[in-house]
């Protein structure tokens, strides 16, 4: 079986589109921003900034904005890098089975001779690619720009570790959409589920983290082992990469089991 | 185009494996009826015309026989195998056309079909392009530029490319217009000849009786009816109306033998005949007659017609 014929290769296929359109936003949001950084690090700002409550910066996903990880970390792989892969990878997870089956799509291919598990998997892998090849490029353009805007101070190893748990994050995402997906077979369902763990987890990350009574909810939000580690300062946080990867693993494997068991398109 | 006649079925067909065969098989969609219990037996080597009305449980029988959809109670065999346990390989075995054929619509069909084929273990590049030109189609169009019946020439292309023992096809012939009907039907007869089996559903008689050795009748999720399809021709079954220019008397056709569900209606008369026509002309001859409409009967009347009276019997209703 080539890749060509396979599942994986023809779904990468369907996508290259999609994946082209968010390599270049992505790279262009990564680049603008860090255009900024020689304007924003001036002390002024940063006096400025620090006046706010530090509460309040943080819940906005600012930290540190004086030094260049705490700045890229606050704004390239604070909010907008996140939504921007998450975005793609949900929409990859949902169309992958759930999609597919409300979209008629999915009946043909499961006429095949393939199993539903290797749909699933393959799928997941195609899902993989995508986000390792997002991160690459990613890496690429921050790495191109991080001389002239004065962010060489990050250093090649910390700003790869920081794409790594942004694609990581993204697999995350678009393995509940797939898994979700994959059990319940709407788009619908899969759809407020990616939103609430999203919007959710953000939350219980910045504001969860400071109150002692709520904290252990940090520790189930996906956001924690993305940036709680501080990858772009301490390099790649291999156990929080590890944590998202299982879950997210197990998280396709439930709703494949799911799918594997129950009629399809009905 | 003469239909296929001098199939004959295998003798002591118990020793032979089925191509299909359920049992009571039953299909709830919650508390909806899909299937209550059909029993359904396919020979190797036949063609089946599987008919039935909209909701009959056409589709939910083919999409079980897939491994699409399961059983709420009931056995499926296909092959001598059952689809749940046998999964891939069997799948392998079968050339399938759903009921509804969507496929992402930004590739032409020359990708989506190679990719298939690449599924399958790989289909020659020559018989898709034989397939093809039989049928008329552009395979490097998109897909999403095909009209409704070249969509479905995709379809049944993917279906009989790698050439399968078995074709399992949810209305063939949606959408085809009539010279495509019978390029495919060539492709059934030919398959058929080489010993394949052809399980299609349809909704009229007529589209699979010039091809079909059998037809089965399905409706309300139950096999109400299977006959061999010359059975069927021999009985002749036709609707008809004929309008005279003057009023006629009730018992006009009374005693014309063949007749059934008679409605005498002022100077038209409606009803269904079977068999031979030349009584209930001789009969009507005695009115000046306006003009004779016959037509293909449905699905219900023809089995109506059929299970109404015991073989042989002519009189009429
Ligand atoms: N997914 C579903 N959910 C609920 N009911 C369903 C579903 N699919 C089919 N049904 C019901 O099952 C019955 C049989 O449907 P099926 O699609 O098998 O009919 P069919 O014989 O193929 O009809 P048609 O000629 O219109 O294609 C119908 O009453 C239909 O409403
Ligand atoms: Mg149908």
């Amino acid at each position: 079986m080539t890749v060509r014929h396979s599942v994986l290769g023809k779904t990468l296929r369907e996508q290259r589109r999609a994946l082209l359109a968010w390599m270049i936003g992505l790279s262009a949001v990564a680049v603008l921003y860090a255009s900024f950084y020689p304007a924003m690090s001036s002390p002024d700002l940063t006096e400025a900034m620090d006046s706010f409550a530090p509460e309040f910066m943080e819940a906005l996903g600012f930290t540190a904005l004086g030094t260049p990880a705490g700045y890229l970390g606050s704004t390239t792989f604070g909010i907008p890098g996140p939504v921007l892969t998450i975005l793609l990878a949900a929409w990859l997870g949902i169309r992958a089975i759930a999609g597919e089956e409300e979209g008629g799509r999915l009946d043909l291919l499961l006429a095949q001779p393939v199993s539903r598990w290797r749909v699933a998997l393959e799928r997941f892998g195609a899902l993989v690619v995508v986000m390792a090849v997002l991160a690459v490029v990613l890496f690429v353009a921050l790495l191109s720009i991080s001389g002239p805007a004065d962010l060489g101070a990050i250093g090649p190893g910390n700003l790869a570790a920081g794409t790594i748990h942004l694609a990581v994050l993204g697999v995350w995402f678009g393995g509940l959409a797939l898994g979700v997906g994959a059990a319940t077979g709407s788009r619908a369902i899969t759809t407020g589920v990616v939103a609430i763990v999203g919007v959710g987890g953000y939350f219980a990350n910045t504001l969860a983290a400071p109150i002692d009574a709520i904290g252990w909810m940090r520790d189930i939000s996906p956001f924690h082992y993305y940036s709680g580690g501080r990858p772009l300062v301490h390099g790649l946080q291999v156990a929080d990469v590890a944590v998202l990867l299982l879950s997210a693993s197990l998280i396709v494997v439930l709703g494949t089991v799911r799918l594997d068991r129950r009629d399809v398109g009905t | 185009m003469e239909p296929l006649h001098g199939h004959v079925r295998p003798r002591g067909a118990r020793s032979v494996t089925p191509a299909i065969r359920t049992d009571g098989l039953t299909k709830r969609y919650g508390q909806r009826r899909g299937l209550a219990g059909l029993d359904l037996e396919v020979h190797p080597g036949e063609v089946f015309g599987f008919l039935g009305p909209n909701g009959a449980g056409k589709t939910t029988t083919i999409r079980l026989l897939l491994d699409i959809i399961r059983p709420t109670s009931g056995t499926v065999e296909v092959l001598g195998m059952q689809p749940r346990v046998a999964g891939p390989d069997l799948r392998r075995r079968i050339g399938y056309l759903p009921g509804d054929f969507v496929v992402e619509g930004g590739q032409s069909s020359r990708e989506l079909l190679t990719f298939l084929g690449g599924l399958l273990g790989g289909v020659p590049k020559h018989r898709l392009v034989t397939l093809a030109d039989r049928l008329d189609l552009d395979l490097d169009a998109r897909i999403r530029s095909l009209s409704k019946g070249n969509r479905q020439k995709v379809g049944l292309i993917q279906a009989f490319m790698h050439e399968p023992e078995l074709l399992i096809l949810d209305e063939p012939s949606s959408g085809l217009d009539p010279i495509v009907q019978e390029t495919f039907l060539g492709l059934v007869r030919e398959a058929s000849e080489a010993g394949r089996t052809v399980f299609m559903s349809s909704h009229v008689l007529s589209e699979v009786q010039r091809s079909a050795h059998r037809v089965g009748i399905v409706r309300d999720g139950r096999m109400v009816a299977v006959e061999g399809v010359d059975t069927v021709r021999a009985r002749a079954i036709r609707r008809f109306e004929i309008r005279f220019e003057v009023e006629v008397p009730a018992d006009v056709v009374a005693g014309v033998p063949g007749l059934d569900r008679v409605v005498v209606d002022g100077s038209v008369v409606r009803g269904i005949l079977e068999g031979r026509a030349d009584p209930l002309l001789k009969a009507i001859a005695r009115y000046p007659v306006a003009s004779i409409l016959s037509e293909e009967p449905t699905l219900d009347e023809v089995f109506l017609a059929f299970y109404r009276r015991p073989e042989g019997d002519d009189g009429a209703a």
